[in-house]
């Protein structure tokens, strides 16, 4: 099975074939032979040299988060005969800042207007969240823009809450 | 004793106080949020009754819906847990009109130490050291600005009915006192509803260091030694040790009679807290404030010294005497405690909230879980983003912090960001392994991390099991159908942002 895989922005070649209790995987011509277990579901269980690298991977709405050794990783797995056009997650706006919600929350102040000028850190809009305030700070010197939001709004992750130019 | 009691919580806290109800016989009455309904506190409740929407503000802190459940069931007292209600006065006054039983101190006591100026007016008639700040709350932006040039900057802004660090501001110079002034007013009555501040000098490099005091309804106050709790985060604790690693004992000794005093000037009962700043160059210590309940890092106390707390608040509560004296105390070994938040140390402790896809603990020697969730949990927007506390007791400090690491290594979460992780990276940093501890020690601990790649081996073997995931499972299997996908593309930047590993200190 052809595939491409994509971790931190970047896009590997992948073969992966699993045969009974193994897998035989070729990723950027570093060939893998590895006995394989699933213990349990999600759980992927490699015996390398008798090495136990235990995954647990976990369906994200855009990849997957896999987790090997107590560090977690992004990885998006493309198949080139189902070729889709993905979201172009990484989409660069160039000479405009989008401040965005990281988070669902709720507006509760929104301190600067529209045609002011900001500094890169100076706080823009005060998000509540999980009993927190976090205040959005500019991510570059500019003018504001726009502003999309108003102190009460109730604010999705990644919605823009203030333009900078 | 009791016969029958209600935990006003949710989460890890109120599976322990259900847990502490079932070892004395009592039966638990658990309320709940309409979000709460599969939680882990219910399941393990003998009764449970809904008190309202998932906003907290209509359940969790609905005090006539949550006395409307406890005659309800016939229940006899009400355990508040941390949080919520459990410095709220009116509550216990209101619990107390209703006949029943509020497992606190009294409701004079919660005024006089819940409200931070006269919390300091009791510290300096009780002959101990404060801070040197205002006694009083900040009438004006114009009074605050002149009593932080009187003390000169360093200063912190608090909310005067606060706690857990909500409206709390370090304030390093004029030109950010304004905005800071104005968030922690905003931010503390959110959190309170009550926008009054007051001002104090901030100590430098403090370590943040509190008494857990005991008093019963005899007249005994005790105290059973300190915990440091110096790392913190938007000045709210995530490390906790017991005793501290200065390990003086006649500072102890010092502190603990300290502590002792306050609690006897307001005819302390139940479980309560004492902080303190001490000055890591001097030893001087400062009383800061008093948290008149049972706190988050309670377990570490319990570790060490052997004694349950939540057994002797059902004690106390109902008038029976301590079961022992101050001279019966003893420390044994170290206890070290880490919360567990649903939180992205990457992207600032930023929460992360979404549905536990896997869940596995650790276990094994000298390790306790403190936990509110289970698999399939899901972590809400709408509360604490604390999920569970790991604490490790081994008979040394160097012993504690292996055991921390090797259950941390155990430990498993997925579907959320946790800060699992990091703390895995401070059990293995050279300041943290020396006791260096002050509130300071995050921003400079973040200073000093670098960041280093995976092993080559280690992100093929991700990518292979993703792959391998993709053709067992062409539909989603774990996340149900339309989970969550507003918030795609938060979790998928935490993932992504949790990517950037850090080198371990060795």
């Amino acid at each position: 099975m052809k595939l491409k895989a994509i971790i931190n922005d970047q896009e590997h070649d992948l073969t992966v074939n699993t045969d009974g209790g193994r897998v035989q995987a070729e990723i950027d011509g570093r060939v893998y032979d590895i006995e394989l277990r699933e213990p349990e579901p999600g759980s992927y269980l490699f015996v390398r040299e008798a090495e136990v690298h235990e995954c647990r991977v976990n369906q994200a709405p855009e990849g997957f988060g896999v987790s090997l050794h107590g560090r977690n990783y992004a990885v998006a797995i493309v198949d080139p005969k189902r070729l889709r056009s993905g979201p172009d997650a990484h989409g660069h706006h160039h000479g405009h800042a989008e401040i965005t919600a990281p988070m669902p929350g709720k507006v509760v102040k929104v301190q600067i207007e529209v045609g002011a000028t900001v500094e890169k850190g100076s706080g823009v809009v005060v998000v509540e969240a999980m009993k927190m305030q976090n205040e959005m700070k500019s991510p570059r010197a500019g003018v504001v823009v726009s502003i999309n939001v108003k102190p009460g709004d109730t604010v999705n992750a990644g919605d823009v809450l203030a333009v900078v130019e | 004793m009791f016969r029958k009691v209600l935990i006003a919580n949710r989460g890890e806290i109120a599976v322990r106080l259900i847990r502490g109800c079932h070892e004395l016989g009592i039966k638990a009455v658990a309320i709940y949020s309409e979000a709460d309904a599969e939680s882990v506190h219910v399941r393990a409740s003998d009764e449970a009754v809904c008190v309202g929407p998932a906003s907290s503000a209509q359940s969790y802190l609905n005090i006539d819906a949550i006395i409307g459940a406890a005659q309800s069931v016939n229940a006899e007292a009400i355990h508040p847990g941390y949080g919520f209600l459990a410095e709220n006065a009116a509550f216990a006054r209101a619990v107390s009109d209703a006949g029943l039983t509020f497992i606190g101190p009294s409701a004079e006591a919660m005024e006089l130490m819940g409200s931070k100026t006269s919390a300091r007016r009791v510290a300096v008639d009780s002959g101990v050291p404060i801070v040197p700040g205002t006694v009083d709350a900040l009438t004006s932006f114009a009074e605050a600005r002149e009593t932080a040039e009187k003390f000169g900057y360093p200063v912190m802004l608090k909310a005067a009915a606060g706690g857990g660090g909500k409206g709390m501001r370090l304030v390093t110079s004029s030109d950010e006192l304004r905005s800071a002034f104005e968030t922690a007013q905003t931010e503390a009555a959110a959190a309170f509803g009550d926008s009054a501040l007051y001002l104090e000098k901030a100590v430098e490099r403090p370590r943040h260091i509190e008494i857990q005091v005991f008093g019963d309804k005899h007249g005994n106050v005790v105290h059973l030694g300190e915990r440091e709790c110096s790392i913190q985060r938007r000045h709210q604790k995530v490390i906790e040790e017991c005793p501290s690693p200065i390990n003086d004992p006649d500072l102890r000794r010092r502190m603990g009679e300290a502590a002792v005093k306050i609690g006897q000037t307001v005819n302390y009962t139940g479980a309560g807290t004492i902080e303190f700043l001490l000055s890591d160059a001097t030893r001087e210590f400062y009383f800061l404030e008093m948290n008149t309940r049972l706190q988050v890092e309670h377990p570490v106390t319990e570790l060490v010294t052997g004694f349950d707390l939540v057994r002797e608040q059902f004690r106390v509560a109902a008038g029976e005497p301590l079961s022992f004296t101050q001279d019966d105390v003893r420390w044994v070994g170290h206890a070290i405690e880490c919360r567990i938040y649903a939180e992205d140390p990457a992207n600032n402790f930023f929460p992360s909230p979404g549905t536990i896809t896997y869940l596995r603990e650790p276990a094994g020697p000298g390790i306790r879980i403190d936990s509110g969730v289970s698999n399939f949990s899901e972590v809400s927007i709408h509360y604490d983003p604390m999920i569970a506390k790991l604490a490790v007791w081994g008979r040394t400090r160097q012993e504690a912090i292996e055991r921390l690491r090797r259950a941390l290594d155990e430990y498993q979460v997925t579907g959320i960001t946790t800060t699992i992780p990091f703390f895995r990276e401070v059990a293995d940093d050279e300041e943290f392994i020396a006791g260096k501890l002050d509130t300071g020690f995050i921003a400079r601990f973040n200073d000093r991390r670098t960041v280093v790649e995976p092993p080559q081996v280690d992100v093929d073997l991700a990518i292979i099991a993703a792959a391998i995931h993709h053709s067992r499972h062409q539909q989603p299997v774990f996340v149900q159908a339309g989970a969550q996908a507003s918030d795609g593309r938060w979790k998928m930047a935490g993932r992504m942002a949790s990517l950037r590993t850090w080198k371990r200190q060795t």
